[in-house]
């Protein structure tokens, strides 16, 4: 072997630190992350669910290792499946060391997780974040000593700007070769006594230190070390479980609590210890946006203009764009089949048709819509508008959370669903999943442009949207009646305004473009081939004579809009470019009436979700629930196109 | 003064938030936001259609949306 492989093998034989970043919700986490592995990172599930985390290679100071941005969380104690998935998969060693991100703006409630931390057998380091945002405050912390109290590297950072980053990676990577353990919190003595007496319950089961970090973690009341302990005996966590009880009594404090509050007292010990509030010059801009934000008449109003003007934005530049593209490729289509003989002509154009529908219909609208969504996430206007919307929510059964996943679903449905995890109730979560379909995402708003707007104007695109509204929440009301149980209630941190690094919003976008790019713009183009060779063997006539005593004898559309039907259900975007080759034309007008218009698209608004949904709807809620949500939606999508038929042929000569 | 739930607080009430009722994770919920027995806490806004209160906490001042069946299980104590 020669001396470079030998420098090469000895570098591979070297495990690469799997590293996870933790933190609470808008701690600057993600920031972080991206400014560490930027655009490279991948999105991947942990195993056997759909909960998601961001993982990414990273070269940092030379060395090589793997990133994961866990979702956030403000206790070790999970408050959703999504937080339950991952502290399993954390309890399980999947990771060498841990970087806890704390908003140092907000330190004495960080502190907690930290503190929480410091019982688990992880190696960790704190990323001390938001510096900046502190000093604003008036805050000043002694960082040394605050590294020295939690006995694990604290290095400052301000993510937004990169400070900081390389060198919190760096002591992670330190704090996973040795094995760094933190300064464990030191309780009261009745406290200590109750953690003794748990891991002596587990002494015969769990090693030392494992025992202890399950002990704390029982008197919290924590499921998932309860899980751990009752699969080692159940008598055991019985017995644990009565002296949890015992410490409440004494302590005259719900149970759930008893050791959370105590906790929080150390917390703020240290905090005191290591901080000092200078000055509180308040918060003058912060109220004052929410002033109008949050104002009950102001706010409601404000979420409304933003939503239509972005909606008008999105359509003037996107048919704008879609307009500059959409003329060549036609023109080269039809130039391409001329030239080439049979089906390689038609396989040509089907390809040309396929790239180009993507290009020129799809990105204008979608790429506009996803960078808004992103940018109202990353802001924060998002809990503000949870907020406003929780007493409305509250009549159609759900409360505020659902505000948040019903809004991601005009993004895209898929990432709503998974984002309606986050709703700690199984009956929220149930409702909301069945609910987001009825929110046109990205893809059938580009429908509702093309056809609607292009041919009608604005304000009858408008109309669409406040119609489905309507239907969203009669069926809300009357999903909330049958389905049984009550709605937990809102209770959620609203997090100050801040102004997202350019290059987070631009990842946030960019993720979900590649997975347009690469799941939908395939299958998009392939769809495009099948229909032209259909077109080509004449199987898509029979096809649609198939379908014909529906869609002709139900809802009075043309025969050739049956396949188009059936390729929107693998993707909504593929429902208007279909419509059009079926169709011959662009100029939807000139074959078809303004009732078949209207019937289509409202039709095509509430009938099956695509198929990603569906695949993520059977993970979340399982078969039987996705059968009832597809069966809800061709139903109310069945009852008002046949709806808009009858009004049509009434009112519209 | 007087005792009462967090609900009955009006906009600009500063109060002291005295016991949690009901467990099933609620008070472990409250204190993970920010919320413990014993913080100073004022009522700063309200939304419409009955919706939520929000909360500041004084000291950290973190700010927690609070719907109305949680904010009536809160009692507080006005100063």
């Amino acid at each position: 072997m020669n001396p470079i492989d030998l420098i090469f093998s000895s570098r591979e034989n070297k495990p690469i630190p799997r590293i996870a970043l933790l933190g609470q919700p808008n701690c600057g986490k993600s920031t972080l992350f991206n400014s560490l592995a930027g655009f490279k990172a991948e999105t991947g599930n942990f195993s056997g669910t759909s909960v998601e985390f961001t993982e990414s290679m990273a070269i940092v100071a030379g060395r090589k290792v793997r990133l994961f941005d866990l979702p956030g969380t403000y206790s070790l104690v999970p408050s959703d499946e999504a937080e339950a998935v991952t502290r399993r998969w954390l309890d399980q060693g999947s990771v060498d060391a841990l970087i806890l991100v704390l908003d140092a703006s907000v330190l004495s409630r960080s502190l907690e997780l930290a503190l929480e931390l410091a019982e688990t057998e992880i190696p960790f380091v704190v990323a001390l974040n938001m510096m900046d945002d502190a000093a604003r405050k008036g805050i000043t912390i002694d960082v040394d000593e605050l590294s020295r109290r939690l006995g694990v590297p604290v290095v400052p950072t301000v993510a937004t700007r990169g400070q900081g980053v390389v060198r919190v990676v760096t002591e992670a990577i330190g704090a996973a070769a040795r094995h760094g353990r933190a300064n464990r919190p030191v309780y009261d003595r009745d406290v200590d006594s109750a953690v003794e007496q748990v891991a002596a319950l587990m002494a015969g089961t769990f090693e030392g230190s494992r025992a202890r970090y399950l002990a704390v973690r029982i008197l919290e009341a924590d499921p998932v070390a309860e899980e751990i302990v009752a699969g080692a005996g159940q008598p055991v966590l019985d017995a644990a479980v009565q002296i949890r009880r015992g410490l409440a009594v004494e302590h005259g404090w719900p149970e759930d609590g008893v050791f959370a509050s105590h906790r929080h007292a150390i917390a703020v010990d240290l905090f005191e210890s290591v901080a000092r509030v200078v000055r509180n010059p308040g918060r003058p801009i912060r109220d004052r946006v929410d002033g109008v934000l949050m104002h009950p008449v102001l706010g409601p109003l404000v979420a409304l203009g933003v939503l239509a003007g972005f909606f008008a934005v999105s359509f003037f530049a996107g048919s704008a764009l879609s307009e500059l593209v959409v003329g060549p490729f036609k023109a080269f289509g039809g130039l391409v089949e001329s030239r080439l003989p049979g089906i390689a002509g038609v396989l040509a154009r089907g390809t040309v048709d396929g790239i180009g529908g993507g290009l020129a219909i799809v990105l204008p609208y979608l790429l506009p819509l996803l960078f808004f969504m992103a940018l109202l996430e990353d802001v924060g206007y998002l809990p503000r508008a949870a907020f406003l919307m929780d007493g409305l929510l509250h009549k159609v059964g759900l409360h505020g959370r659902s505000a948040i996943p019903l809004i991601m679903g005009y993004g895209c449905n898929v990432p709503a669903i998974a984002g309606a995890r986050a709703l700690e109730s199984r009956r929220d979560r149930l409702l909301t999943t069945l609910l987001v379909p009825f929110v046109p995402c990205s893809a059938r708003t580009v429908v509702i442009l093309a056809l609607i707007g292009a041919m009608f104007g604005l304000k009858w695109v408008l109309a669409v949207y406040v119609m489905n509204i309507i239907v969203a929440a009669v069926v809300g009301r009357v999903l909330s009646s049958v389905v049984p149980g009550e709605s937990i209630g809102l209770l959620m941190d609203i997090p100050p305004y801040r102004l997202p690094p350019l290059k987070s919003v631009a990842a946030k976008v960019w993720f979900r473009i590649r997975s347009f790019l690469i799941s939908a713009w395939p299958a998009l183009v392939a769809a495009s081939i099948l229909m032209a060779l259909l077109e080509y063997w004449g199987i898509q006539d029979a096809a649609n004579r198939f379908l014909s005593p529906f869609t002709e004898g139900v809802l009075g559309l043309p025969a050739a809009v049956g396949v188009t039907l059936v390729f929107g259900i693998f993707r909504k975007e593929l429902t208007i470019l279909m419509l059009f080759a079926a169709l011959g034309t662009t100029d939807v007008a000139s074959v078809m009436t303004t009732t078949q218009i209207i019937t289509f698209v409202v039709f095509v608004v509430f009938y099956i979700p695509c198929v990603a949904t569906i695949i993520v709807q059977v993970k979340e809620t399982g078969l039987k629930w996705t059968a009832v949500s597809v069966g809800l939606n061709v139903l109310v999508a069945t009852a008002l196109a046949l709806l808009a038929r009858l009004a049509g042929s009434a009112f519209i000569a | 003064m007087g005792e009462m739930t967090l609900l009955e607080v009006e906009i600009d009430g500063q109060v002291t938030v005295k016991t949690v009722d009901r467990g099933g994770g609620f008070s472990r919920n409250l204190a993970s936001l920010g919320i413990h027995a014993g913080d100073r806490v004022s009522v700063i806004r309200k939304a419409p259609f009955q919706g939520p209160i929000l909360v500041r906490v004084q000291g950290s001042e973190v700010e927690i949306a609070v719907g109305r069946g949680m904010a009536s299980r809160i009692t507080v104590e006005s100063d």
